[in-house]
């Protein structure tokens, strides 16, 4: 019996040196471009994570169909984060050491982006993110500007809130964070806003995730009685602190991220828990013809409309932007060269470009490009942060109605 | 006043959960001895017996029962395939391999129903008002359970043979045998007691919060934490500790904030773990 053992192991063993050996061979062709897309595929991520996975795949064909990037083939490893930064990062590892991928893409949850991006930075590779947390922007996490980020950051997301909050005329409001990076990022971006605005945040509360009961957090806050509460939260967090919040009688109004805000928590919670809660997302480019073409591809590919999934135009966006940048960079480019381009391919001046053959087109002629997204229009600042617009969602009978756009 | 009347009561409604994982834990730490990390899991594929069950049935005390059931059959089937075969092994052996049942289960769960969050369809309700203090009557429903489920499992302790016959195996098991006590009848009583008891606390801390394949994962550690206030191996130590650390966690966050409540349930187990190292309710075991 213990024979066998021995032997299985040393089966196993060879098989995994085998298997290791083998991207080296691969590597050889240099005419493939690899690229890690980890995404949060199951984990509270997982409304989103299947959809942002095939985007990035159907980009990478729509890239490859027009001849490639910089010469290059795009290969994609798909990934999932289990929206956990411990799986996320082991997931990583293996992108990068076994598959040897130039760029990771689509990263969601401030947690899992926070967690991946030591490791790209060390690797020298592209890290393209989802994720809000304000620590994403700024050194340790991109000490090496080798990280984008496609979607609003938690300050940006407090900033709409406090546009909202002053456009329906609230006074009091009080904020309820998430203890993580996202969760109080939201918060104190909505109170730097707030308080320039000459108001005051008459109650702040941070909680701690996986508690059986947030009852004591929530006397805390409608003690100061707010008329409205913003809040940095997570949908399970945020099931159980309405639910508790409905059941004490209060009629306070809320303010809430929309990846918590969203139609499972109107189907945990029922129409008249959630009435009249303000849900506030980054909204997509929608009039742009890049949007339109991302939703024709989203529609072919998951069945959904493409306004379904805001992330899902986040890494069609991430794609489209890196194939544009190595197509720049011109044959060959190692990351730091395709780094260099990503800016000049996404941010004014140049010609407005909508798709990666056009844009591919435009740079042969010699002309400069700027790409506009279909989740925003793009413009990466210092930070490779971008600024997309905020739509103002209000339930109303169980439904998510976009009632008007806030831009920042 | 009215204020902490409030936080009081929101703590018992917290310590009550904790206090029957500990209560799971601590059973079988005093008769099987050793610490079972499937505990949490067991929970939560009871939280899961009872979504499904008050989706078939309507009632939520059926799927409350069927929640019990499946805790039950969990904890049965744990020890029949696993945990009987290690019998004799070490401490740390059985421990892994709870780790292990565990990972099976919520991964079994998690394939099964998906990472995405379930709820129990209940009516949400208005609370009563006493002198302006607030009493939810789902919190009563669920304090009765948690009570009921205490009664029962002390009166099968205590009242019956076979509870006579699990404390004797708790207290010596070699005399235990040699008194004539069949081992295997006791532990599978025992792991029917506790699978139920875990799967009762997963239907409660489901019908409060939100159903996942980690929340049971996730309540280990208070568990862990109160089994050891209590002293390990005492029933009555497990839920009292239980109920110490959910009070204590609330009436404290006026003072140290929300983000330091559950450190405060370690500084309080530390404090009791010094002065009294056997846990409240638990005896010196001599060494010969």
């Amino acid at each position: 019996m213990t024979k066998m053992d021995r032997r299985t192991v040393l089966g196993a063993g060879a098989a995994g040196l085998a298997l290791t050996a083998m991207p080296v061979a691969a590597n050889a062709q240099a005419a493939t471009f690899r690229v890690g897309a980890l995404n949060p595929v199951t984990g509270v991520g997982s409304p989103y994570g299947s959809g942002m996975q095939k985007m990035i795949i159907a980009a990478a064909e729509e890239i490859n169909a027009a001849g490639g990037a910089g010469g290059r083939r795009i290969e994609v490893f798909s990934e999932d984060t289990q929206t956990s930064p411990q799986a996320a990062v082991l997931a990583a590892k293996k992108l990068i050491e076994v598959n040897n991928v130039r760029a990771i893409v689509g990263t969601w949850s401030s947690g899992v982006s926070l967690a991946v991006v030591p490791l790209t930075n060390d690797a020298g590779i592209l890290l393209l993110n989802t994720s809000g947390a304000p620590a994403l922007s700024v050194p340790p996490a991109n000490a090496k500007g080798l990280s984008y980020r496609f979607q609003a950051t938690n300050d940006r997301f407090g900033r709409a809130f406090a546009e909202i909050a002053t456009r329906e005329g609230f006074k009091r409001a009080a904020t309820m964070a998430f203890n993580n990076a996202s969760g109080i990022g939201n918060t104190e971006g909505f109170k730097k806003a707030w308080e320039a605005k000459g108001n005051r945040v008459v109650a702040e509360v941070v909680y701690e995730p996986n508690q059986p009961s947030y009852r004591a957090e929530l006397q805390r806050v409608l003690a100061a009685r707010p008329d409205v509460i913003v809040t940095g939260s997570y949908l399970a967090d945020t099931t159980i602190i309405l639910r508790e919040w409905f059941q004490t009688g209060e009629t306070t109004r809320w303010i809430i991220p929309g990846w918590a805000a969203n139609p499972q928590l109107i189907q945990a919670l029922g129409a008249e828990v959630t009435e009249g809660i303000i849900s506030v997302d980054s909204v997509s480019n929608e009039n742009a013809a890049s949007f339109a073409h991302y939703d024709a591809v989203h529609r072919r590919a998951t069945n959904q409309p493409g306004l379904s999934n805001v992330y899902a135009a986040m890494t069609w966006d991430m794609m489209i932007c890196l194939g544009l940048a190595m197509e720049a960079a011109g044959p060959n480019a190692d990351v730091a060269a395709i780094n260099a381009k990503m800016r000049e391919v996404a941010n004014p001046p140049g010609e407005e470009v909508f798709t990666f053959a056009a844009g591919k087109a435009a740079l042969a002629a010699g002309r400069k490009i700027n790409y506009q997204g279909a989740s925003s229009v793009l413009d990466f600042d210092q930070h490779g942060d971008v600024t997309p617009d905020f739509g103002a969602y209000f339930i109303a009978k169980g439904q998510l109605e976009r009632r008007y756009i806030v831009s920042i | 006043m009215v204020f902490w009347v409030e936080l009081l009561i929101a703590g018992v409604v917290s310590g009550l959960v904790i206090g029957l994982v500990a209560l799971a834990i601590t059973l079988v730490f005093g008769i099987a001895r050793f610490p079972n990390a499937a505990t949490g899991d067991t929970m939560t594929l009871g939280a899961y017996g009872a979504l499904a069950g008050h989706a078939a049935t309507g009632s939520l005390l059926l799927g409350g029962a069927l929640g019990a059931l499946g805790g039950a059959v969990t904890g049965l089937a744990a020890y029949a395939l696993v945990f009987r075969r290690l019998s004799g092994r070490s401490t740390v052996a059985l421990l892994v391999a709870s780790i292990g049942i565990g990972f099976i289960l919520r991964a079994g769960l998690a394939l099964a129903f998906g990472h995405t969050q379930q709820v129990f369809q209940a009516p949400l309700v208005r609370p009563w008002r006493f002198e302006g203090v607030r009493i939810h009557p789902n919190d009563l429903r669920l304090a009765a359970t948690a009570a009921f489920a205490l009664a029962v499992v002390f009166a099968t302790l205590y009242l019956t043979p076979i509870g006579r016959r699990m404390r004797a195996v708790a207290d010596d098991p070699a005399l235990a045998r040699v008194c004539g006590i069949s081992p295997v009848r006791v532990m599978v009583a025992l792991w029917l007691l506790a699978g139920a008891v875990a799967g009762i606390a997963g239907v409660i801390l489901g019908m409060r919060t939100v159903v996942a394949p980690e929340i049971g994962w996730d309540m280990l550690l208070p568990g862990f934490a109160a089994a050891i206030l209590g002293g390990i191996g005492s029933p009555v130590g497990a839920v009292v500790a239980g109920l110490i650390i959910g009070i204590a966690q609330e009436m404290a966050t006026p003072v140290v904030g929300f983000t330091y409540k559950i450190a405060l349930a370690f500084v309080v187990m530390l404090f009791v773990l010094l002065v009294r190292p056997r846990g409240l309710f638990g005896r010196v075991e001599g060494v010969r």
